[in-house]
């Protein structure tokens, strides 16, 4: 017989709420040199004492609240490390930060969010994490953990919104913004790591906002999204186009024009940017998030390809006169950021710089060729639709089961289970695509949609790194994260417990403890993931790109 | 033109280095083998016959251990013994080479004694279960992935035809007398539990298509409403008819294992009482 539910030590819980609300607003988990944290919500009146508050009315600042505190740094505390991935933006309101970035040979490495080529080795004891300091920063690198580089093959892609405040020498001076300014927003928005690491030069104040929060903010208010986009241009913007590889050797003044004239444009999930047929006026650039191309095929549309970060659209349009208008409709797959460059730009560009037009001709041509198979063979094209339905692209790490070779055993649902105290986080079902299972466990996406309406941040991005894992402490089981997943890869479970009399939110009170449970990727043992280790077949992998999904699948053909 | 690639190491073997590890483990028993008739008698308590029959042993002792290790992933895992890929490669080909060692043992021949009697041939028994077992984990998966739509939890198989008899039976309750009448004639029974048939050994589609051919004479007759719903039983009918196919050769993929592992563990009991005999007579 099942034990009826226990009320829960009511002091034990309330501590362990307020220490573990603590480190919902730091990066780092021991000593985050927090002096004072504001209370658990903020009131609107509260918030709209602050300039970045005062475009929005009460109803939507209480919306946004619970992803809004307000914290008191000590001296030289660590907001965030160089590497990171940050679900949070700070706006100073008093003292001083300083950024420091290593030699830039070492940042080019951070931008990859998936972990080392073997992928069970991402938390094989934590490697020591040297921080850089404006003194050491010269002569001695930052130490990265594994799981942060790059593989090498990968190093030529540019992660434009990777890089977050560039204008710093490599390992040179650090580099102070004061109050009223923000920063960590692109890492926030972006869901990719920092490039910098960020340190209280001076007892500060912060306003730090959580992703969710931030998105709703730009989506609601003009001023705030110019307001971004005018420090994304003055701080990241001339570099990061300086190290795209399309732009690479266009000289300074060039990329100085461009930085003041491109657009920026943020598009919502399925939002349309261009429409097949309609006039072509721009290159686009893809900053963070995906697009898909689809063209008319019949009746339907058929999906001929998808742009990640890095990756442009619209020079095949451009470069030919003959093609009048969009030869695809271009949509955003999720929250995307594009540099929009217009056509004018663009025939500067072609005419000042011919091996930019070589390598764009290039690019044209592959596209041709890669829409024109895709069309031909709708198996290719599926692949893509089914990528982009089942979120294969937004994955950091999926689990995927090898069909053919697994024996249904389930070592892999109980090593998963024995690594969690008996729950397994994950279950052996999920959409088969040809012989791959692709189970239910979190992808740990690269925009993680689940941590946007968690109430108290329960559900984050686990320190340095790309995981995203549930704090048993704080989540007070409302199912948010569970619903916002569309890989139903959040389970709720109940845990025999109930919810004291002096719970916060009022409503739990005296109810049934639900607790949201996900794949954590086992990084806090000393072991890489279970599921993949417990595999006697070596059936169970981890799936970091497409790439290497369509390396699985070609093992089989 | 392409090299072939060659198609036993494919399909049978999963780890052709752990495979090649075996052959050379298998050449230098044949030559020591060899070296021991030219040099000696082939007997079971001289110095050669014990080494075989102590290599045998710890060797039997050792691939014993990855039971032990499938039963306490959790200490496997905290003590970061490896992946359990390899474990299993050891376990498959160190217990072949275990057989061969107590053939050596044996000088080849049947044992007269009780209990050596048994242990030859449990030995043999467990080496055969096990390459049976290994041979059917190589073939039984690609069966399953290559025909079926859907992937089945072998735990869950009870709970969902429970749920596919009851949909069903509500769906035939709203039907027609024709359609009620196929659904008892045909459906009720067959909707009732699992059932494991040979056909799915051997082909794992075949049997489901033929058996929906039922459906299509009656199909004709309907009015498109019940045409509609009779479509909505065959769906439930044919992921019954899936479902069957995993409960059949999920269950052959476990059952295979009763044949093993007990007797295993008397194998391995047996051993130890072997060796306390010798040592203390």
């Amino acid at each position: 017989m099942a034990k009826p539910p226990q009320p829960l030590d009511v002091g034990r819980t309330e501590f362990r709420r307020v220490e573990m609300y603590k480190d919902r607003w730091a990066s780092r988990d021991n000593d985050s040199g927090i002096l004072a944290l504001s209370d658990d919500k903020l009131s609107p009146s509260q918030l709209q004492r602050y300039d970045l508050f005062k475009d929005y009315d009460e109803e939507f600042l209480e919306r946004i609240s619970p992803d809004v505190s307000v914290a008191k740094w000590r001296k030289g505390s660590i907001f965030f490390e160089e590497g990171a991935y940050l679900d949070l933006a700070f706006f100073i309101v008093q003292g001083e930060v300083e950024f420091f970035v290593s030699a830039l040979s070492e940042r080019s490495r951070l931008s990859m969010p998936i972990f080392d080529d073997s992928r069970t080795r991402i938390s094989e004891g934590p490697e020591p994490f040297r921080l850089a300091t404006p003194v050491a920063a010269a002569s001695e690198r930052v130490v990265l953990p594994s799981q942060l580089r790059k593989p090498e093959s990968s190093r030529s892609i540019t992660f434009l919104s990777s890089i977050d405040i560039v204008s710093l020498p490599a390992g040179g001076e650090g580099f102070k913004l004061r109050p009223g300014e923000i920063f960590g927003e692109i890492g926030a928005m972006s869901g990719w790591p920092q490039s910098v690491t960020a340190r209280a030069a001076t007892e500060c104040e912060l306003v730090q906002i959580r992703m969710p929060a931030l998105r709703l903010m730009k989506n609601e208010s003009k001023a705030f999204k110019e307001r971004l986009d005018r420090v994304y241009r003055k701080r990241a913007l001339a570099v990061q186009l300086k190290n795209t590889p399309l732009l690479q050797d266009c000289d300074e003044s060039f990329i100085q024009e461009l930085t003041r004239e491109v657009e920026l444009v943020s598009c919502k999930p399925d939002e349309i940017v261009t429409r097949e047929g309609g006039p072509v006026d721009a290159l686009y650039l893809v900053r963070s998030g995906f697009l898909k191309l689809s063209q008319r095929l019949e009746e339907g549309q058929i999906v001929v390809s998808y742009l990640s970060k890095g990756m442009t659209f619209g020079e095949a349009e451009l470069l030919l006169d003959e093609i009048r208008g969009w030869t695809c409709t271009a949509s955003s797959v999720e929250y995307t950021e594009l540099i929009r460059i217009s056509r004018d730009k663009f025939n500067k560009l072609v005419n000042n710089y011919p091996a930019i037009k070589r390598q764009l001709w290039g690019a044209a041509v592959a596209r041709i060729k890669e829409t024109g198979a895709n069309r031909k063979y709708v198996n290719r094209s599926e692949f893509i639709q089914t990528a982009l339905e089942k979120g294969l692209v937004q994955g950091n790490s999926i689990l995927v089961i090898d069909l053919e070779t697994c024996t249904r055993c389930d070592d892999c649902v109980r090593g998963c289970a024995d690594t969690h105290g008996g729950l397994p986080r994950f279950v052996r079902e999920g959409d088969k695509y040809e012989n791959l299972l692709i189970t239910k466990a979190c992808y740990h996406c690269r925009d993680p949609v689940c941590l946007v309406g968690c109430p108290t941040g329960a559900i984050h991005r686990a320190g340095v790194g790309a995981v995203v894992e549930i704090e048993d402490n704080i989540c007070i089981g409302c199912q948010a994260c569970a619903r916002n997943c569309p890989y139903d890869a959040i389970v709720m479970h109940e845990i025999g417990e109930i919810w004291p009399e002096d719970m916060i939110p009022e409503g739990l009170r005296g109810k049934v403890r639900l607790l949201a449970s996900k794949c954590d990727l086992c990084y806090k043992t000393n072991h890489g993931p279970a599921c993949v280790n417990n595999c006697p077949h070596g059936c169970a992998i981890r799936v970091g790109s497409l790439e290497e999904f369509q390396g699985l699948l070609a093992k089989h053909e | 033109m392409a090299k072939k690639k060659p198609s036993f190491l494919k399909n049978w073997v999963e780890s052709p280095s752990w495979f090649r590890a075996f052959l050379i483990g298998v050449a230098l028993c044949a030559a020591a083998f060899l070296a021991n008739i030219a040099l000696s008698e082939v007997r079971p308590y001289n110095a050669w016959g014990l080494t075989y029959g102590t290599l045998a042993a710890v060797l039997m002792a050792i691939v014993a251990l990855y039971g032990l290790r499938r039963r306490t992933t959790n200490v496997a895992l905290k003590l970061r013994l490896g992946r359990a890929q390899p474990w299993l490669q050891f376990h498959l080909y160190a217990g072949a080479l275990c057989l061969l060692l107590t053939l050596m043992h044996s000088g080849f021949h049947v044992p007269k004694g009780i209990l050596t009697w048994w242990l030859w041939v449990l030995s043999i028994w467990v080496t055969a279960s096990g390459l049976f077992g290994a041979l059917l984990q190589r073939w039984i998966p690609t069966i399953l992935a290559s025909g079926l739509g859907n992937e089945v939890l072998y735990e869950r198989i009870p709970d969902l035809i429970t749920e596919i008899k009851d949909k069903a039976k509500t769906l035939a309750e709203t039907c027609a007398d024709p359609v009620w009448d196929f659904y008892k004639k045909n459906l009720a029974r067959a909707l009732e539990a699992p059932q494991p048939r040979l056909i799915y050994y051997v082909d794992v589609t075949g049997g489901i298509q033929g058996r929906m051919k039922q459906f299509d004479y009656l199909r004709r007759l309907l009015s498109p409403e019940e045409r509609d719903k009779l479509n909505k039983l065959e769906a439930l009918y044919k992921t019954k008819l899936e479902i069957d196919a995993h409960f059949t050769l999920q269950r052959t993929l476990r059952g295979w294992l009763y044949l093993h592992v007990p007797v295993s563990l008397v194998l391995l009991v047996l051993v130890a009482f072997h060796i306390f005999t010798i040592l203390y007579y």
